[in-house]
């Protein structure tokens, strides 16, 4: 079920293939200082996804938008410029890219501890990246780290 | 590539990839890669079960003692359950008998429509244009004189909202309004045949694309940007 390149329609498999990409050989790594059942967690998407009611995601924004951890799912919507994807799925069932209500449940369980206060939305599938890498993405960092955010688990489109 | 800005900025990630190829390049500090189609990162919509062992997947890769980490989500979809990518409005041709009237057709679109929301326990993907779906009928005879060529526009827009992007998100909520109508109507129907209903027999899918001529044939940038985002 891989969305492998040669399965996609010729004009997403160009355009895919035309996207800047970083090749690089090392990673930043920040260890957790605590168990996974301690930590608080937040979700990071580059799906285009906001609180109905806020700004929509324009053709190459890379700002972000804050979706706060109590936001019902019913309440969160996408604007991903891209015409790319199945938007029928994220129609149905917003835990398909943005899981908060299994977020929720493994909290309940004592499997995390807790989520995070905000969530964070950006745009993805861009071809200029510098104002995310050197301004929006730190700032957002700066802001999970106030939030007390341990970890956050990114989702693509 | 935000993976590696947060990393380096003191925050913990794991990451979900759905293109290997960039994932190996980019290498993210930990990335697991699932074998599913965009738009479905967790797997299944409507499967917790799943979602909740890609998620646990994912965060097993924090007890990894060093990185670059990327791993494999072990699980395939069954054989023959592969949903097809939704095509686009260009490969589409439309029906002989393709719909005429798009304000009768909302209409309709805004009756079932509420059938959808009354199902999803007020679920929807509807409200990027900020006007409510009582309006729809009015927009749709915004989006045609658009189309027709004249100076089209409604009071409603925002001042901080310029006319392309205004369209832009007029035309996902119509099409929000239409699809999820749909899913009211056939709900295990998969985005490529709601796709090929929607722009090869809908009165809406025709005018979204004499909308996307429209900006498209335009000078400005903004307008042809907004172009791609309405029809393809």
């Amino acid at each position: 079920m891989s969305p492998r390149l040669d399965r996609l329609p010729e004009g997403n498999r160009k355009n895919l293939l035309n996207l800047p990409v970083q090749t690089n050989e090392t990673a930043p790594f920040a260890r957790l200082a605590k168990p996974l059942a301690a930590c608080r967690v937040a979700i990071v998407t580059t799906a285009g996804l906001h609180r109905r009611g806020d700004r929509p995601f324009g053709p190459g924004e890379q700002t972000y938008r804050v979706i706060p951890a109590d936001t019902p799912a019913a309440d969160i919507v996408q604007s991903h410029t891209s015409l790319g994807f199945d938007r029928v799925p994220i129609m149905r069932d917003v835990n398909i890219t943005y899981p908060i209500d299994r977020l929720r449940e493994l909290a309940a369980r004592g499997a995390i501890g807790g989520l995070a206060p905000n969530g964070y939305s950006f745009m993805g599938a861009q071809r200029e990246l510098s104002r995310i890498e050197g301004e929006t993405g730190p700032e957002v960092a700066r802001r999970l780290r106030e939030d007390g955010a341990d970890v956050a688990v990114m989702t693509p489109t | 590539m935000l993976a590696r800005a947060l990393e380096a900025n003191g925050v913990a990630t794991t990451s979900i990839s759905m293109v290997r190829e960039h994932t190996e390049k980019v290498k993210p500090p930990r990335a697991l890669f699932v074998p599913f189609p965009f738009g479905h990162a967790l797997g299944r919509p409507d499967d917790p079960e799943l979602q909740h062992r890609v998620l646990r997947a994912a965060l097993d890769l924090l007890g990894a003692p060093a990185g670059p980490v990327l791993r494999d989500f072990p699980e395939d979809a069954e054989p023959g359950v592969e949903p097809p990518v939704p095509r686009q409005a260009s490969s589409i041709t439309p029906a002989a008998d393709v719909a005429v009237d798009p304000v009768a057709e909302v209409r309709e679109f805004l009756r079932r429509h509420e059938a959808w929301r009354a199902k999803s326990g007020g679920r929807t993907a509807f409200g990027l244009s900020g006007l409510p779906a009582g309006r729809f009928d009015d927009v749709v005879g915004f989006l045609q004189r658009f189309a027709g060529g004249t100076d089209a526009d409604m009071e409603e827009r925002p001042a901080s909202v310029a006319l392309p992007g205004f369209i832009r998100w007029c035309a996902d909520d119509l099409k929000t309004l239409a699809f999820e109508g749909y899913l009211a109507m056939t709900p295990e129907a998969g985005g490529d045949e709601i796709a090929r209903w929607f722009w090869g027999t809908t009165a809406a899918g025709q005018l979204l694309r004499r909308v996307r001529d429209r900006l498209d044939t335009s000078a400005d940038a903004t307008w042809k940007a907004a172009a791609f985002g309405v029809a393809r």
